[in-house]
């Protein structure tokens, strides 16, 4: 407990994920669903009766858009200029929060040096990161990836730190004791505690990385998703904003869901599914 | 350690004791703490004039924009502005955030009804929100306050029904039992075991809320500290803008250490810190 206090963990800065199970869907699937229904419903009255559509659309009207810009030529250029600087951005943070975070969870020293500039990046808006990258590196794709680097690294940084401490020693222990040599150490030992954080930390990262990637692109990126926005917030098209809105959550949706969950599970197979 | 090693290498012919407190010294991580910012500093001043037609300001232009902007009072105008519309903001979130989580905690039915876009209202980004109330209600509404609250109600409601959830079963029919009075219960049984998750609601909520508020503020304000920052970029001003990116650091650091370092100490002293729990089963 003493050298807990002594190096209070940063992760506390995190909200922690949801360990709990899902509530019990099946037996109340009728209010989960009513809740839709009374959401959509309620949206699509008021936005066909109530609201003029330039203010709120409704969700027909936001799926006409949606569709409309899937036929015209907007819409893969963008998606895949969103996609180009995620993918480089997120890469470069998950590689630097590693590094920082092995060096942080080893060393009382790297702890201290790195400490308030992670605590300072998680908590500091995005918007201050995106503003200063795209004054310094203007119209170009560098923007969104050195801001997607300097946001998402802290949220990278601090999972695998909380890795890094679940290692046990006293198995570590026992393995030098046996002169158990290094590569076996670390692959029987250390990865194996620290694999679900590294999971953890995509899954943090990349929840911030996309969010940050359309805010610089607004802002001055060359191309993207972003831009796309931006060109339909100032033509004052809101279902035009709504549509890319959708089509960027659905991006970073499917990326979450379909490869990286994906990933996890292939990953974790050989763990029993009974604990939670 | 490399970085600490390499500045007490210069007198180690003879290892004095001197010397070894020195390194010492300089190898804690509370000196690490400070080495840190210097590091930072240092490697700015050697950085910025690389860089071509000198966009990032060299640190003294920074610091003299800053002393600047104390000394008009446009750092404290902008703030005070800022955090009153997250204070309105979040009091809203909060009650009905509270209400809500309340409702979520007690009936799985209505668990079941909200569940779903709690975790749709901590995804969806505030940029978007940000957009949606300045086409709504222009650049001199009341915009970036809806923002805050939308951006605090998840975390509220959250923290709130997880907290409504972790009133010990046992503790509650033993007081009923003993036919305690609601007051005492409130007082000894929910309240004390709500307050991590209210705390936690309060840190997250708020850390969001202020994201969401600045973020709102360039689009649909003209005043705040999120204006600010963006119309001195669109003037290109630009060692005000790093300047005033420092101040965003320092309040951060400000808040984070005082506010909730003390506060929450002071909060849970009565608890064995043994026992920590981690609140906030929040979702991203």
């Amino acid at each position: 407990m003493a050298t807990q206090t002594a190096r209070p963990s940063i992760a506390r800065l995190l909200p922690g994920l949801a360990r709990r199970p899902e509530p019990k869907t099946s037996r109340h699937l009728g209010w989960r669903l009513a809740g839709y229904v009374l959401f959509v419903g309620t949206w699509q009255l008021l936005g066909t009766y109530v609201f003029e559509p330039f203010i709120l659309p409704a969700p027909t009207k936001v799926l006409q858009d949606m569709w409309s810009i899937l036929l015209s030529g907007d819409f893969w250029p963008a998606f895949f200029a969103t996609t180009k600087h995620l993918a480089i951005g997120f890469v470069l943070a998950y590689l630097l929060g590693t590094a920082i975070g092995i060096a942080m969870g080893r060393s009382a020293y790297w702890d201290g040096f790195f400490r308030d500039y992670v605590m300072l990046t998680l908590t500091t808006p995005g918007l201050i990161f995106a503003l200063i990258c795209v004054m310094i590196f203007g119209l170009s794709s560098l923007a969104p990836i050195v801001a997607i680097v300097l946001t998402s690294f802290p949220h990278v940084t601090v999972n695998v730190v909380e890795g890094v401490r679940a290692v046990p020693s006293e198995l570590m222990d026992m393995a030098t004791a046996y002169g158990v040599n290094r590569r076996t150490q670390l692959r029987h030992i250390v990865l194996p505690a620290v694999a679900p954080f590294l999971f953890t930390a995509v899954r943090y990262g990349f929840a911030i990385a996309w969010k940050i990637t359309a805010l610089t692109e607004l802002f001055g990126g060359a191309d993207g998703v972003g831009i796309q926005i931006r060109v339909r917030f100032e033509l004052f098209k809101t279902s035009g904003v709504l549509a890319w809105a959708f089509f960027l959550i659905g991006l970073a949706l499917i990326t979450e869901r379909l490869i990286l969950q994906r990933l996890e599970r292939r990953f974790f197979r050989w763990r029993p599914k009974a604990f939670g | 350690m490399r970085i600490g090693e390499g500045l007490v290498q210069v007198s180690t012919t003879a290892p004095t004791r001197s010397t070894a407190r020195l390194r010492r010294v300089l190898l804690s991580p509370r000196a690490a703490r400070i080495t840190a910012p210097l590091a930072f500093l240092v490697a700015w001043q050697l950085i910025a004039p690389l860089i071509p037609s000198r966009i990032l300001p060299m640190p003294a232009e920074v610091l003299e924009a800053m002393i600047e902007q104390a000394r008009e009072g446009t750092l404290v105008e902008a703030f005070s502005v800022s955090l009153t519309r997250l204070a309105v903001g979040f009091a809203f979130a909060l009650a009905v955030g509270g209400v809500l989580g309340l409702a979520m905690g007690m009936s799985a039915r209505i668990e079941a009804l909200l569940h779903d876009f709690v975790v749709v209202g901590l995804t969806f980004p505030y940029l978007i929100w940000g957009l949606l109330v300045a086409m709504w209600f222009g650049f001199e509404g009341q915009g970036p306050v809806i923002v805050v609250f939308i951006a605090g109600l998840p975390y509220v409601m959250l923290n709130t029904a997880e907290g409504v959830r972790d009133v010990s079963k046992e503790l509650r029919d033993m007081a009923a039992a003993y036919e305690v009075p609601a007051g005492r219960v409130l007082r000894h049984l929910v309240l004390p075991s709500l307050s991590p998750f209210f705390f936690a609601s309060l840190r997250y909520g708020l850390a969001n809320g202020w994201k969401g508020l600045v973020l709102a503020e360039v689009f649909a304000a003209t005043s705040g500290a999120g204006y600010v920052i963006n119309e001195m970029r669109e003037y290109g001003h630009f060692a005000g803008v790093v300047g005033f990116a420092l101040y965003f650091a320092l309040f951060s650091i400000a808040v984070e250490r005082l506010v909730f370092g003390r506060l929450s100490r002071w909060v849970f002293r009565w608890r064995p810190s043994a026992t920590k729990v981690r609140p906030a089963e929040t979702i991203q």
